[in-house]
This record gives C-alpha cells, structure tokens and sequence, in this order.
C-alpha cells in the first residue's frame, strides 16, 4: 500500500501543473486563438513568481507566501500572453509565430533580469510550502495517504480550477459565447457577441493559469529555477489534444500521462516494477503512442475548435 | 539609380570583409587589441554561472586576472556545436585575447582547428584534449590540455559516505560521459573500499544515468522513490539535475553529495560534494603563461597528487568521518597506494568486481 500512496503522491508532481496548462490552453482554443505559447508562459510565470517568493522569503513564509506567489504568477502569465493576444486578435498574425516568439523570448528574458538583479541566472528559493499531512483529513485511512499527505496546496487549487473551468465553459452565458468564437466566430459575430472581446479573454485565462501551472511546475522540482519548465508547456499541450478539448478528458490525460511519467522514473525504487525487467522507455513512451493511436483514431471526428489558428475577420463571410 | 545603389550596396558588403582579412600588416589594428580583453573563457553548455564547470573555471581565470589587473572577458557560444565554438573562439581573439580558456569536451574539435588558426594565442582546454573527430590527440604548443581524475573524487566521496555510516548509496549522473562515469566508478569503488577497511558484509549501490542535465520531475521522482526504497544518500553528478535531487533529498530528510564544485550553498541536505580544482588549475595554468612557462602540447591529468581533486571539508557535514579519515584516505591516493578503474576499464559499473558493494544499475 505505502507504494501506492507513494506513487499517487508522484504523479501530482506531474499532473497537476499538465492539468491546469492544458486547462489553460483549452481556453484559448476554445475562443480560437491557437496557443503553443504555454510554454514560455509557463516559464514567465514561474520567473516571476519564484523572484517574488525570493525577496519575500526572509519576512515570510508558507502558505501565505505561496498564494502570493500563485497571484503573482497569474498577473504576470496573463500579461505575456497579452503580447499573445495582441499580435494574433488585433493584428490578425500567424499564431503559431506569435506564441514561438513567446516561447523564445521568456527565457531570455528570465536570464536577462535575473543577472541584473542578482548576477546570476538561477533564482533560489526555500521549500516552506510542503504539507506533510493535513490537519484530520491527513489522518482518514487510505484517503488520508492518498490525496492529503505529503502534498501542496496547489493539488487542490488545480482541482478547484478543474471544476471552475468545467463549469465555466458549460453552464455560464460567457462559456457558451467562448465556444462559438471557437467554432464559428462570423455566427457569433452575427448574433451581437464581439469575437475580439472572447478571444482576447480566452487568451488571457490562458495566460493566467499557465503562470500558475509554471510556478506550480517549479516548486516541487528543484531548488531554484534556471530559466526553463523542462519543455512541459509542449506536454501539455499534448495532454490538451489527448484530452480533446474538453475538461474532463484533459483530466484524465493529465493523470494518465502523469502516472505513466511517476512510474517510468520511480520504478527502479520500487521493487514489484524493477522485478518485471519491463525497460523504463517502456513507460516513457507509453504516454505518447497513446496519444499517437488516440489521434489516429478519433482524428476522423476529432473535436478540435473548427476556428481555432484563423485570424477572425469581420468582412470574410 | 537603381544600379547605382546596388554597386553601392555591394561595395559596403565587401569592404568590410576585405578589411577584416591582412590585419597583422596594417599596424592601425593593433591599437584596439591593446584595449582589448587579455583573458577570454568560452562557455560551453550551460552559462558562467551554472554553479560547476564554467563558473568554476572563471572564477579561476577572474582571480587572476584582478589580482594582476589584467582585461578579461568571456564569450557565450550560440549555439552547441564546433563551428559555433569556433566563432566565439574567433570572437575573443579578435577582441585581444591572448589566452582563451574552454571548459568542457566538448571543445576538442574546436580547439584542434583554433589551435592552427592562431599559433600566437594559447589556449586551456579543460577535460578535453584538441582530435580531429578521431580521438587521436594533436596538442599543438600553444594548447594546454587538462583533465582531472574524477574517479580519485568520486573515490573520496564514496569512501567517506560509507564511513560515516551510510550504507545504502544511490548514484545518479547527467549523462553516460567520460567524466561523468569516471565520478560513478570511483564512488562504487570508494564505497567498497571504506566497506571492506571497517569489515561491513553488504552495501546497496543503485546506479542509473537520468539522461539531461536538467532540472525535471523525473529526476525528482527517480530521487524521491530511491529514498522511498531505503536509499540513504544520493551522488548527484549532472548539474541542475542535482537541484531536483537535492529537492528529493529535503522532502524525505535524507542527504545529498554535490560535485564538481563545493555544493553545500545549495542545499541543506548537502554533506559533502566531489570536487574538481577547476579554479585553482585554471589559475595556476594563467600564471604559469604569464611567468613565461606556459605548459602547452601537453595533455595533463589533475589528480590528489596536485591537489586537483577533493572533498570540501571544512563545509561538510559528517557525524563520523573526520578530518585525520580523510587526510590519511588522500595520502593514499597521493603516493599510489590506491589504483583505480576509469570509465574505460569497464563496460558498466557491475563490472568493476566489487564483491560488498551491489551495484543495482538501473538503466
């Protein structure tokens, strides 16, 4: 049992930042906007915030700090991804340019003012923000150790922003609104909705959360943040496609492509695995042949936005 | 007009180009070489301050070159490849450099262009040796190459473990590279000689290459399920990759060993790192040039003889072993006692006949 424990606790190492990403990018989808610039959102995201717990972490520290730092992610992820938005709704540019531009300029950007605040590119930063175990729901067996022990406050937060985002896009005016901007923007149009307004918001929620995802990334990682999310914007995108489209899908992509990531690199600790012989890349490839087979599949009647990566232009009809 | 412009424009493309050729015959030129930079690094992966190769070099190189008021200055490749290094080697020599440090080995083929191309300049190449692709070594006399012996390190660092009391060792390098494996066979090594010394029956060795340099979940994780398993002290050999081991190591309280550079800033859970003396050989080979005694079309390897490796012990934070353990441990290293295996010797680290020590090599 205490490996399953174990290897549930790993996987939300890995799922949750890939949740709330995809989450993120199925908004912008959802609304149009093609966005492969999660990645170097993410890494904004994460700069900022990892800067920000790094001046703040002598005057305080744990929970507080943390959602600080969630705040400071999401402001400064939804204004890179305004650059997003501007070049690819207002000016009509190639999308994927837009958000590879993005995803070449964070970086830099991050080594840049990390040398000239504290000459060196690596921005260090204490772990106060582990849960060892919640207070009385830590102690529930089997749940306890499952989900409430040895685990961060962002766990949930990406589960709260599952449900949010669930009932956002389905049960509220501005989601349905969002879709149509996705699918066919000229109808939406026609019926009085202003396609750059949804488009220009769905983009932003990308933004948003895919700092929250960068920061959430980084935290349980490493030690200090180099200026990289280790390509898992790209992953996530993957998870959104696996996921077509849709919440709960990505959910389980998430945690699918997750588990599969925990076991490839824990195996070898775990002896039950370690006796079946079966290679790691076994495991490491796992995730992406699926994902492979899956497109292969449903390509047919696949759910991508229909408007998704088209500049939306009022005069073509 | 229009042809006017393009002659025009042609023109301007050319006579630059013309200018940058014959420049030792024009004596105008060599005014801004005075003002240049004297001393020039190169970087290779990784930027000046990764906290291990490049960082350590520079400081090195920096340390002499205040203490002495020279000009320096270093070069970041575009990109990783030998025409990149070799035009940021081009770079520092037109900006004055009369001596260009390049750490890393990823430098031989660079160098062994280079060191043709500008017989005046002399160059330091660290864990390298200049080949023309086909490893047969070509060290010209202005080529000072070194290496070090991360096995004597990696040695230190596994004897000392297992003196202090930890038994379950774990190993984890960046990538399967010379240095890298040099660092891994003489832990295991280390580890089964400070076995057999104090009479323990049994050590458990796991052994896997992550495959990056990176920081990642999966290295975190490999990390944290080791630690699961019992594992009590993780070799963390591969840059960033170690932060995220260092990440494991705090979540489950165990401990860390750095290398290349003394690593206790980075984490508590460090008790001791393997070092290279990158700082000190670079800076004994910058003076050794400027005392007129450069060491070039030689290919040395830095080892406890020279001080060239160690651990850090005043940083370290061992319960047992002590200062008069390892003096007498790197005695032995220095005058020969102690032989060996490197990464050449064997195909893989279960190789190494080690009878206590069970290498579990995860692949």
């Amino acid at each position: 049992m205490k490996i399953i424990y174990f290897i549930v606790q790993q996987t939300m190492t890995f799922s949750i930042p890939l949740l709330i990403v995809a989450l993120g990018g199925m908004f912008s989808e959802r609304s149009g906007v093609v966005n492969i610039a999660l990645e170097g959102i993410m890494v904004f995201g994460a700069f900022t915030s990892i800067l920000f717990i790094n001046q703040m972490q002598d005057t305080m520290q744990g929970q507080l700090l943390l959602i600080l730092a969630i705040a400071v992610a999401a402001v400064s992820g939804m204004l890179i991804s305004l650059l997003h938005a501007y070049a690819s709704i207002h000016m009509k540019a190639d999308q994927v340019i837009s958000g590879t531009a993005i995803n070449m300029l964070t970086p830099a950007v991050a080594i840049y003012v990390a040398r000239m605040i504290q000459q060196i590119q690596q921005i260090g930063f204490v772990n106060t923000f582990r849960i060892v175990s919640v207070p009385l729901l830590g102690n529930i067996p089997v749940l306890g150790p499952l989900f409430f022990q040895n685990t961060y406050l962002t766990t949930y937060l990406g589960f709260a922003i599952l449900i949010v985002s669930a009932l956002v896009l389905y049960r509220t005016r501005f989601g349905l609104r969002l879709r149509a901007c996705g699918e066919h923007p000229q109808a939406a149009d026609s019926v009085g909705i202003n396609v750059y307004k949804m488009r220009y918001a769905g983009v932003l929620i990308s933004g948003l959360l895919a700092g929250i995802g960068g920061l959430v990334f980084v935290i349980p990682t490493s030690t200090n943040f180099n200026a990289t999310v280790a390509g898992y914007g790209f992953l996530a995108l993957a998870v959104l496609i696996f996921g077509q489209w849709k919440p709960g899908r990505i959910l389980l992509a998430a945690f699918f492509f997750g588990l599969m990531q925990a076991i490839a690199s824990a195996y070898s600790g775990i002896p039950f695995l370690a006796g079946l012989g079966i290679p790691n890349y076994f495991y490491r490839m796992t995730p992406f042949i699926a994902t492979l087979v899956v497109l292969t599949f449903t390509s047919k009647k696949s759910r991508a936005p229909k408007a998704a990566g088209v500049p939306y232009d009022k005069s073509a009809r | 007009m229009k042809k006017f412009l393009v002659v025009l424009l042609a023109l301007a493309l050319v006579l630059p180009l013309a200018a940058c050729g014959p420049k030792d015959d024009e004596p105008g030129n060599g005014e801004p070489k005075e003002e240049g930079y004297e001393l020039a690094l190169v970087t290779d992966i990784g930027t000046i301050d990764d906290k291990s190769f490049n960082q350590g070099a520079w400081e090195g190189l920096k340390k002499y070159a205040e203490e002495h008021g020279i000009t320096h200055k270093y070069y970041q490749p575009q990109d990783k490849t030998t025409a990149a290094y070799l035009d940021a080697i081009d770079l520092a020599v037109q900006g004055g450099a009369k001596l260009v440090v390049c750490p890393g080995f990823l430098f031989e083929g660079a160098i062994y262009e280079a060191q043709d191309l500008y017989p005046d300049v002399k160059f330091i190449i660290l864990d390298g040796v200049p080949h023309a692709g086909d490893y047969t070594p070509v060290v010209k006399d202005n080529v000072y190459s070194v290496f070090y012996a991360e096995e004597q390190a990696g040695f230190l660092a596994g004897y000392a473990a297992v003196k202090d009391g930890y038994t379950k060792l774990g190993f984890m390098g960046g990538m399967a590279v010379p240095a890298v494996i040099r660092f891994g066979y003489g832990f295991v090594q280390g580890a089964e000689y400070a076995a057999e010394e104090m009479g323990i029956s049994s050590i458990e060795l796991n052994y896997h290459y992550t495959g990056g340099f990176d920081s990642t979940p999966e290295a975190k994780t490999t990390a944290a399920s080791w630690y699961n398993a019992g594992i009590e002290v993780i070799f963390a050999c591969g840059g960033a990759m170690g932060n995220s081991v260092m990440r494991a190591a705090e979540e489950a309280g165990t401990a860390v060993i750095g290398v290349d550079v003394d690593q206790s800033g980075e984490s508590d859970t460090v008790i001791t790192s393997a070092m290279k003396q990158l700082a000190i050989s670079v800076y004994d080979g910058i003076a050794a040039y400027y005392a007129g005694n450069f060491p070039g079309g030689q290919s040395v390897t830095l080892d406890a003889k020279v001080q060239g490796v160690g651990l850090p012990m005043e940083s370290s934070k061992f319960k047992t072993f002590t200062q008069e353990d390892y003096d007498a441990i790197f005695a032995k290293l220095v005058d020969g006692s102690i032989t060996l295996l490197k990464d050449t010797d064997a195909d893989d680290p279960t190789q190494l006949g080690t009878e206590i020590v069970k290498v579990n090599y995860v692949e």
